[in-house]
């Protein structure tokens, strides 16, 4: 059994909501969790991981209430934080080895879990050098490899690929979607194209509430209609900015071309175009976002 | 990147889990610190130190006197039991101008580090990583002493090869010395250290500069003030920084220099004081009370630390 749930979950600092009444029910699988920055996804992770008490409701791991059974938790608990810090003293074995220690693998079996931790993640090579010269996209790799080490039924990663290049971006993107299978994965990000590869399911946060819990597929299906390109001078083009969402602008030889979430035909040249899951999520959040 | 299959379940993991998860915390947080060179450096750089210390104050009190119009000196080995008495409480200060540094940030260290939270979403259990952390800190903090013993008893026995007349240290003597005024300053400073960084993680360079300030006060500046003003008897047997202590047990080594009338006689003065032992009734017990009573605040900030905080680095 493998079950996390969420119930009528409130966070508050202060005077300040993070969150209000978030309920989630998870299952197997990769759950995306997409929001601007300060929509609460990192409350709302370290607070399933048992590092924040929630103010209101509750969270339970297989029916237990982690508040009195955060042991449990922990033990099928794998989590790479948004932001985390080394030992540089050691070696990047070290490290994980340190990490499988503290998670109560025992010796022989920690050395194999390293070994193959470092092989899922390609540092092998690098493995016996010292952490301190390792680039962001390495320490990210050694990141998702101590998640890994216990071999986690609840896989936690919070904004894995930020300050990633690409290249890093797309191995890691193939990395999680290869872990989904047989575990919970829960992916938050701001990048929506993280999520549109490998998450079966997405949910929406703004503003510590829940804008949409629902499948890429159909957001896309939602937003079907919506979306419009439309090519025009520069005058008209800051006029239709003014007054719609704008998901990209790209100034051509022949002028600039909008791309504009929009329930209505924003312009009589504009014309209706597939959706991406971004325009999807632009036309939830409701915010003007613009790419040129 | 690949999608290697771990070889074995979650489960398998959980049912044979490692057992004695303090002693792994402190193994690991021993092997953390080998593994710096700095701290290897430091170690070295403090020992070296103790004994130039040691070396510095081996005549630990000079002793003049005319007779027959002759001059006739000597001085008290800083080694010796009696001598030990003057430079032990200067050379311990040393040390504990080093412990705050060791064990103060034994948990906080995880906080500016930002590996809190790798530490506290793993199943080791709580009171095992404070522990753990604490007496790994004790360990090296003992060892720093280890080091100040091994000086005195190195530097004192180049003495005796190289100085006419100089004593080789009394071992039995140095131990109950270094037992009583070192090793309990060494746990109480440690575990005071430790318990204020823990229960006050933001707070720690105000920690270590409190300590610091407390003990010159105690061990530097509370013995001068006191000029020859006799200090209470309570304080001198409760007096952690045994400068008071030292201060209040010196009385029973002073002679009538003026009855010396020959150098042999007065080489025999010196020897008796020398190998006089310190009288340990009275502060012996309370210093060791006082870092029995240290342990105490351990407990108190382990039952106080919590895996979850409200602000996060």
């Amino acid at each position: 059994m493998m079950e996390l749930t969420i119930e009528h979950l409130n966070k508050r600092y202060g005077q300040n909501w993070a969150l209000r009444e978030l309920s989630l029910r998870c299952e197997p699988g990769m759950l995306g969790l997409v929001g601007p920055n300060g929509a609460g996804k990192t409350t709302l992770m370290r607070m399933i991981a048992t590092l924040l008490s929630p103010t209101e409701g509750a969270i339970h791991w297989n029916g237990q209430d982690i508040r009195t059974h955060g042991q449990a938790l922990r033990q099928v608990l794998g989590y790479l934080p948004q932001d985390f810090g080394i030992y540089p003293e050691f070696t990047g074995r070290q490290f994980l080895r340190y990490l499988a220690a503290m998670k109560g693998l025992p010796k022989s079996l920690a050395h194999r879990r390293v070994d193959e931790v470092l092989e899922i993640v390609q540092m092998e090579q690098v493995a016996d050098r010292k952490l301190p010269t390792y680039s962001g996209g390495m320490k990210q790799r050694i990141g998702i490899a101590q998640a890994l080490l216990n071999d986690p039924e609840l896989l936690i990663v919070d904004e894995p690929t930020a300050g990633l290049d690409p290249a890093e971006r797309v191995r890691f993107r193939t990395l999680l979607s290869s872990l989904t299978r047989n575990r919970i994965v829960l992916l938050s990000t701001h990048i929506i194209s993280d999520v549109e590869a490998v998450a079966s399911r997405l949910m929406i946060l703004q503003e510590g509430r829940v804008l949409a819990d629902t499948t890429p597929e159909a957001l896309l299906e939602k937003t079907a209609g919506k979306v419009w390109s439309v090519t025009t001078d520069q005058a008209t083009a800051l006029q239709l900015q003014a007054a719609y969402q704008i998901s990209t602008m790209v100034n051509q030889v022949h002028g600039i071309t909008l791309r504009i979430v929009s329930p209505t035909r924003p312009h009589e040249a504009a014309v209706v175009i597939d959706p991406s899951l971004e325009d999807a999520y632009l036309l939830a959040v409701g915010k003007q976002t613009v790419r040129v | 990147m690949n999608s290697t299959a771990l070889t074995s379940t979650g489960k398998l993991t959980r049912a044979i889990q490692r057992p004695h998860p303090l002693t792994r915390v402190m193994t690991w947080e021993l092997r953390r610190f080998c593994a710096s060179r700095l701290f290897w450096l430091q170690a070295l750089g403090f020992f070296c130190f103790s004994l130039f210390l040691t070396w510095a104050l081996h005549a630990s009190e000079g002793l003049a006197t005319v007779s027959n119009n002759v001059q006739i000196s000597g001085f008290v080995a800083g080694t010796s039991a009696g001598g030990l008495l003057r430079t032990l409480p200067t050379v311990l200060v040393v040390l504990v101008l080093l412990l705050p540094f060791v064990t103060a940030d034994g948990v906080s260290r995880d906080l500016s580090r930002r590996t809190h939270e790798l530490l506290m979403t793993t199943a080791l259990p709580t009171w095992a990583y404070v522990w753990g952390r604490y007496l790994a800190g004790l360990v090296m903090s003992l060892g720093l002493a280890l080091l100040l013993l091994a000086s005195i008893l190195g530097m004192g026995g180049l003495l005796h090869l190289t100085v006419a007349d100089y004593p080789l240290p009394q071992i039995s003597a140095v131990l109950l010395l270094w037992v009583g005024m070192v090793v309990s300053a060494t746990v109480l400073v440690s575990s005071f250290g430790f318990a204020l960084g823990t229960l006050l993680p933001r707070r720690t360079t105000l920690v270590k500069i409190v300590i610091l300030l407390g003990w010159i006060m105690g061990a530097v500046i509370l013995p001068r003030g006191l000029g020859k003003t006799t200090p209470p008897a309570w304080y001198v047997n409760w007096d952690p920084t045994s400068a008071i202590t030292a201060l209040g047990m010196l009385p029973q080594y002073s002679f009538d220099l003026r009855a010396v009338t020959s150098a042999a006689q007065l080489q025999q003065l010196i020897l008796t004081i020398e190998n006089k032992m310190p009288d340990l009734a009275g502060w012996f017990a309370p210093h060791l009370l006082l870092a029995g009573f240290s342990l105490v605040l351990v407990l108190v900030a382990a039952l106080a630390f919590k895996r979850s905080r409200d602000v996060l680095n």
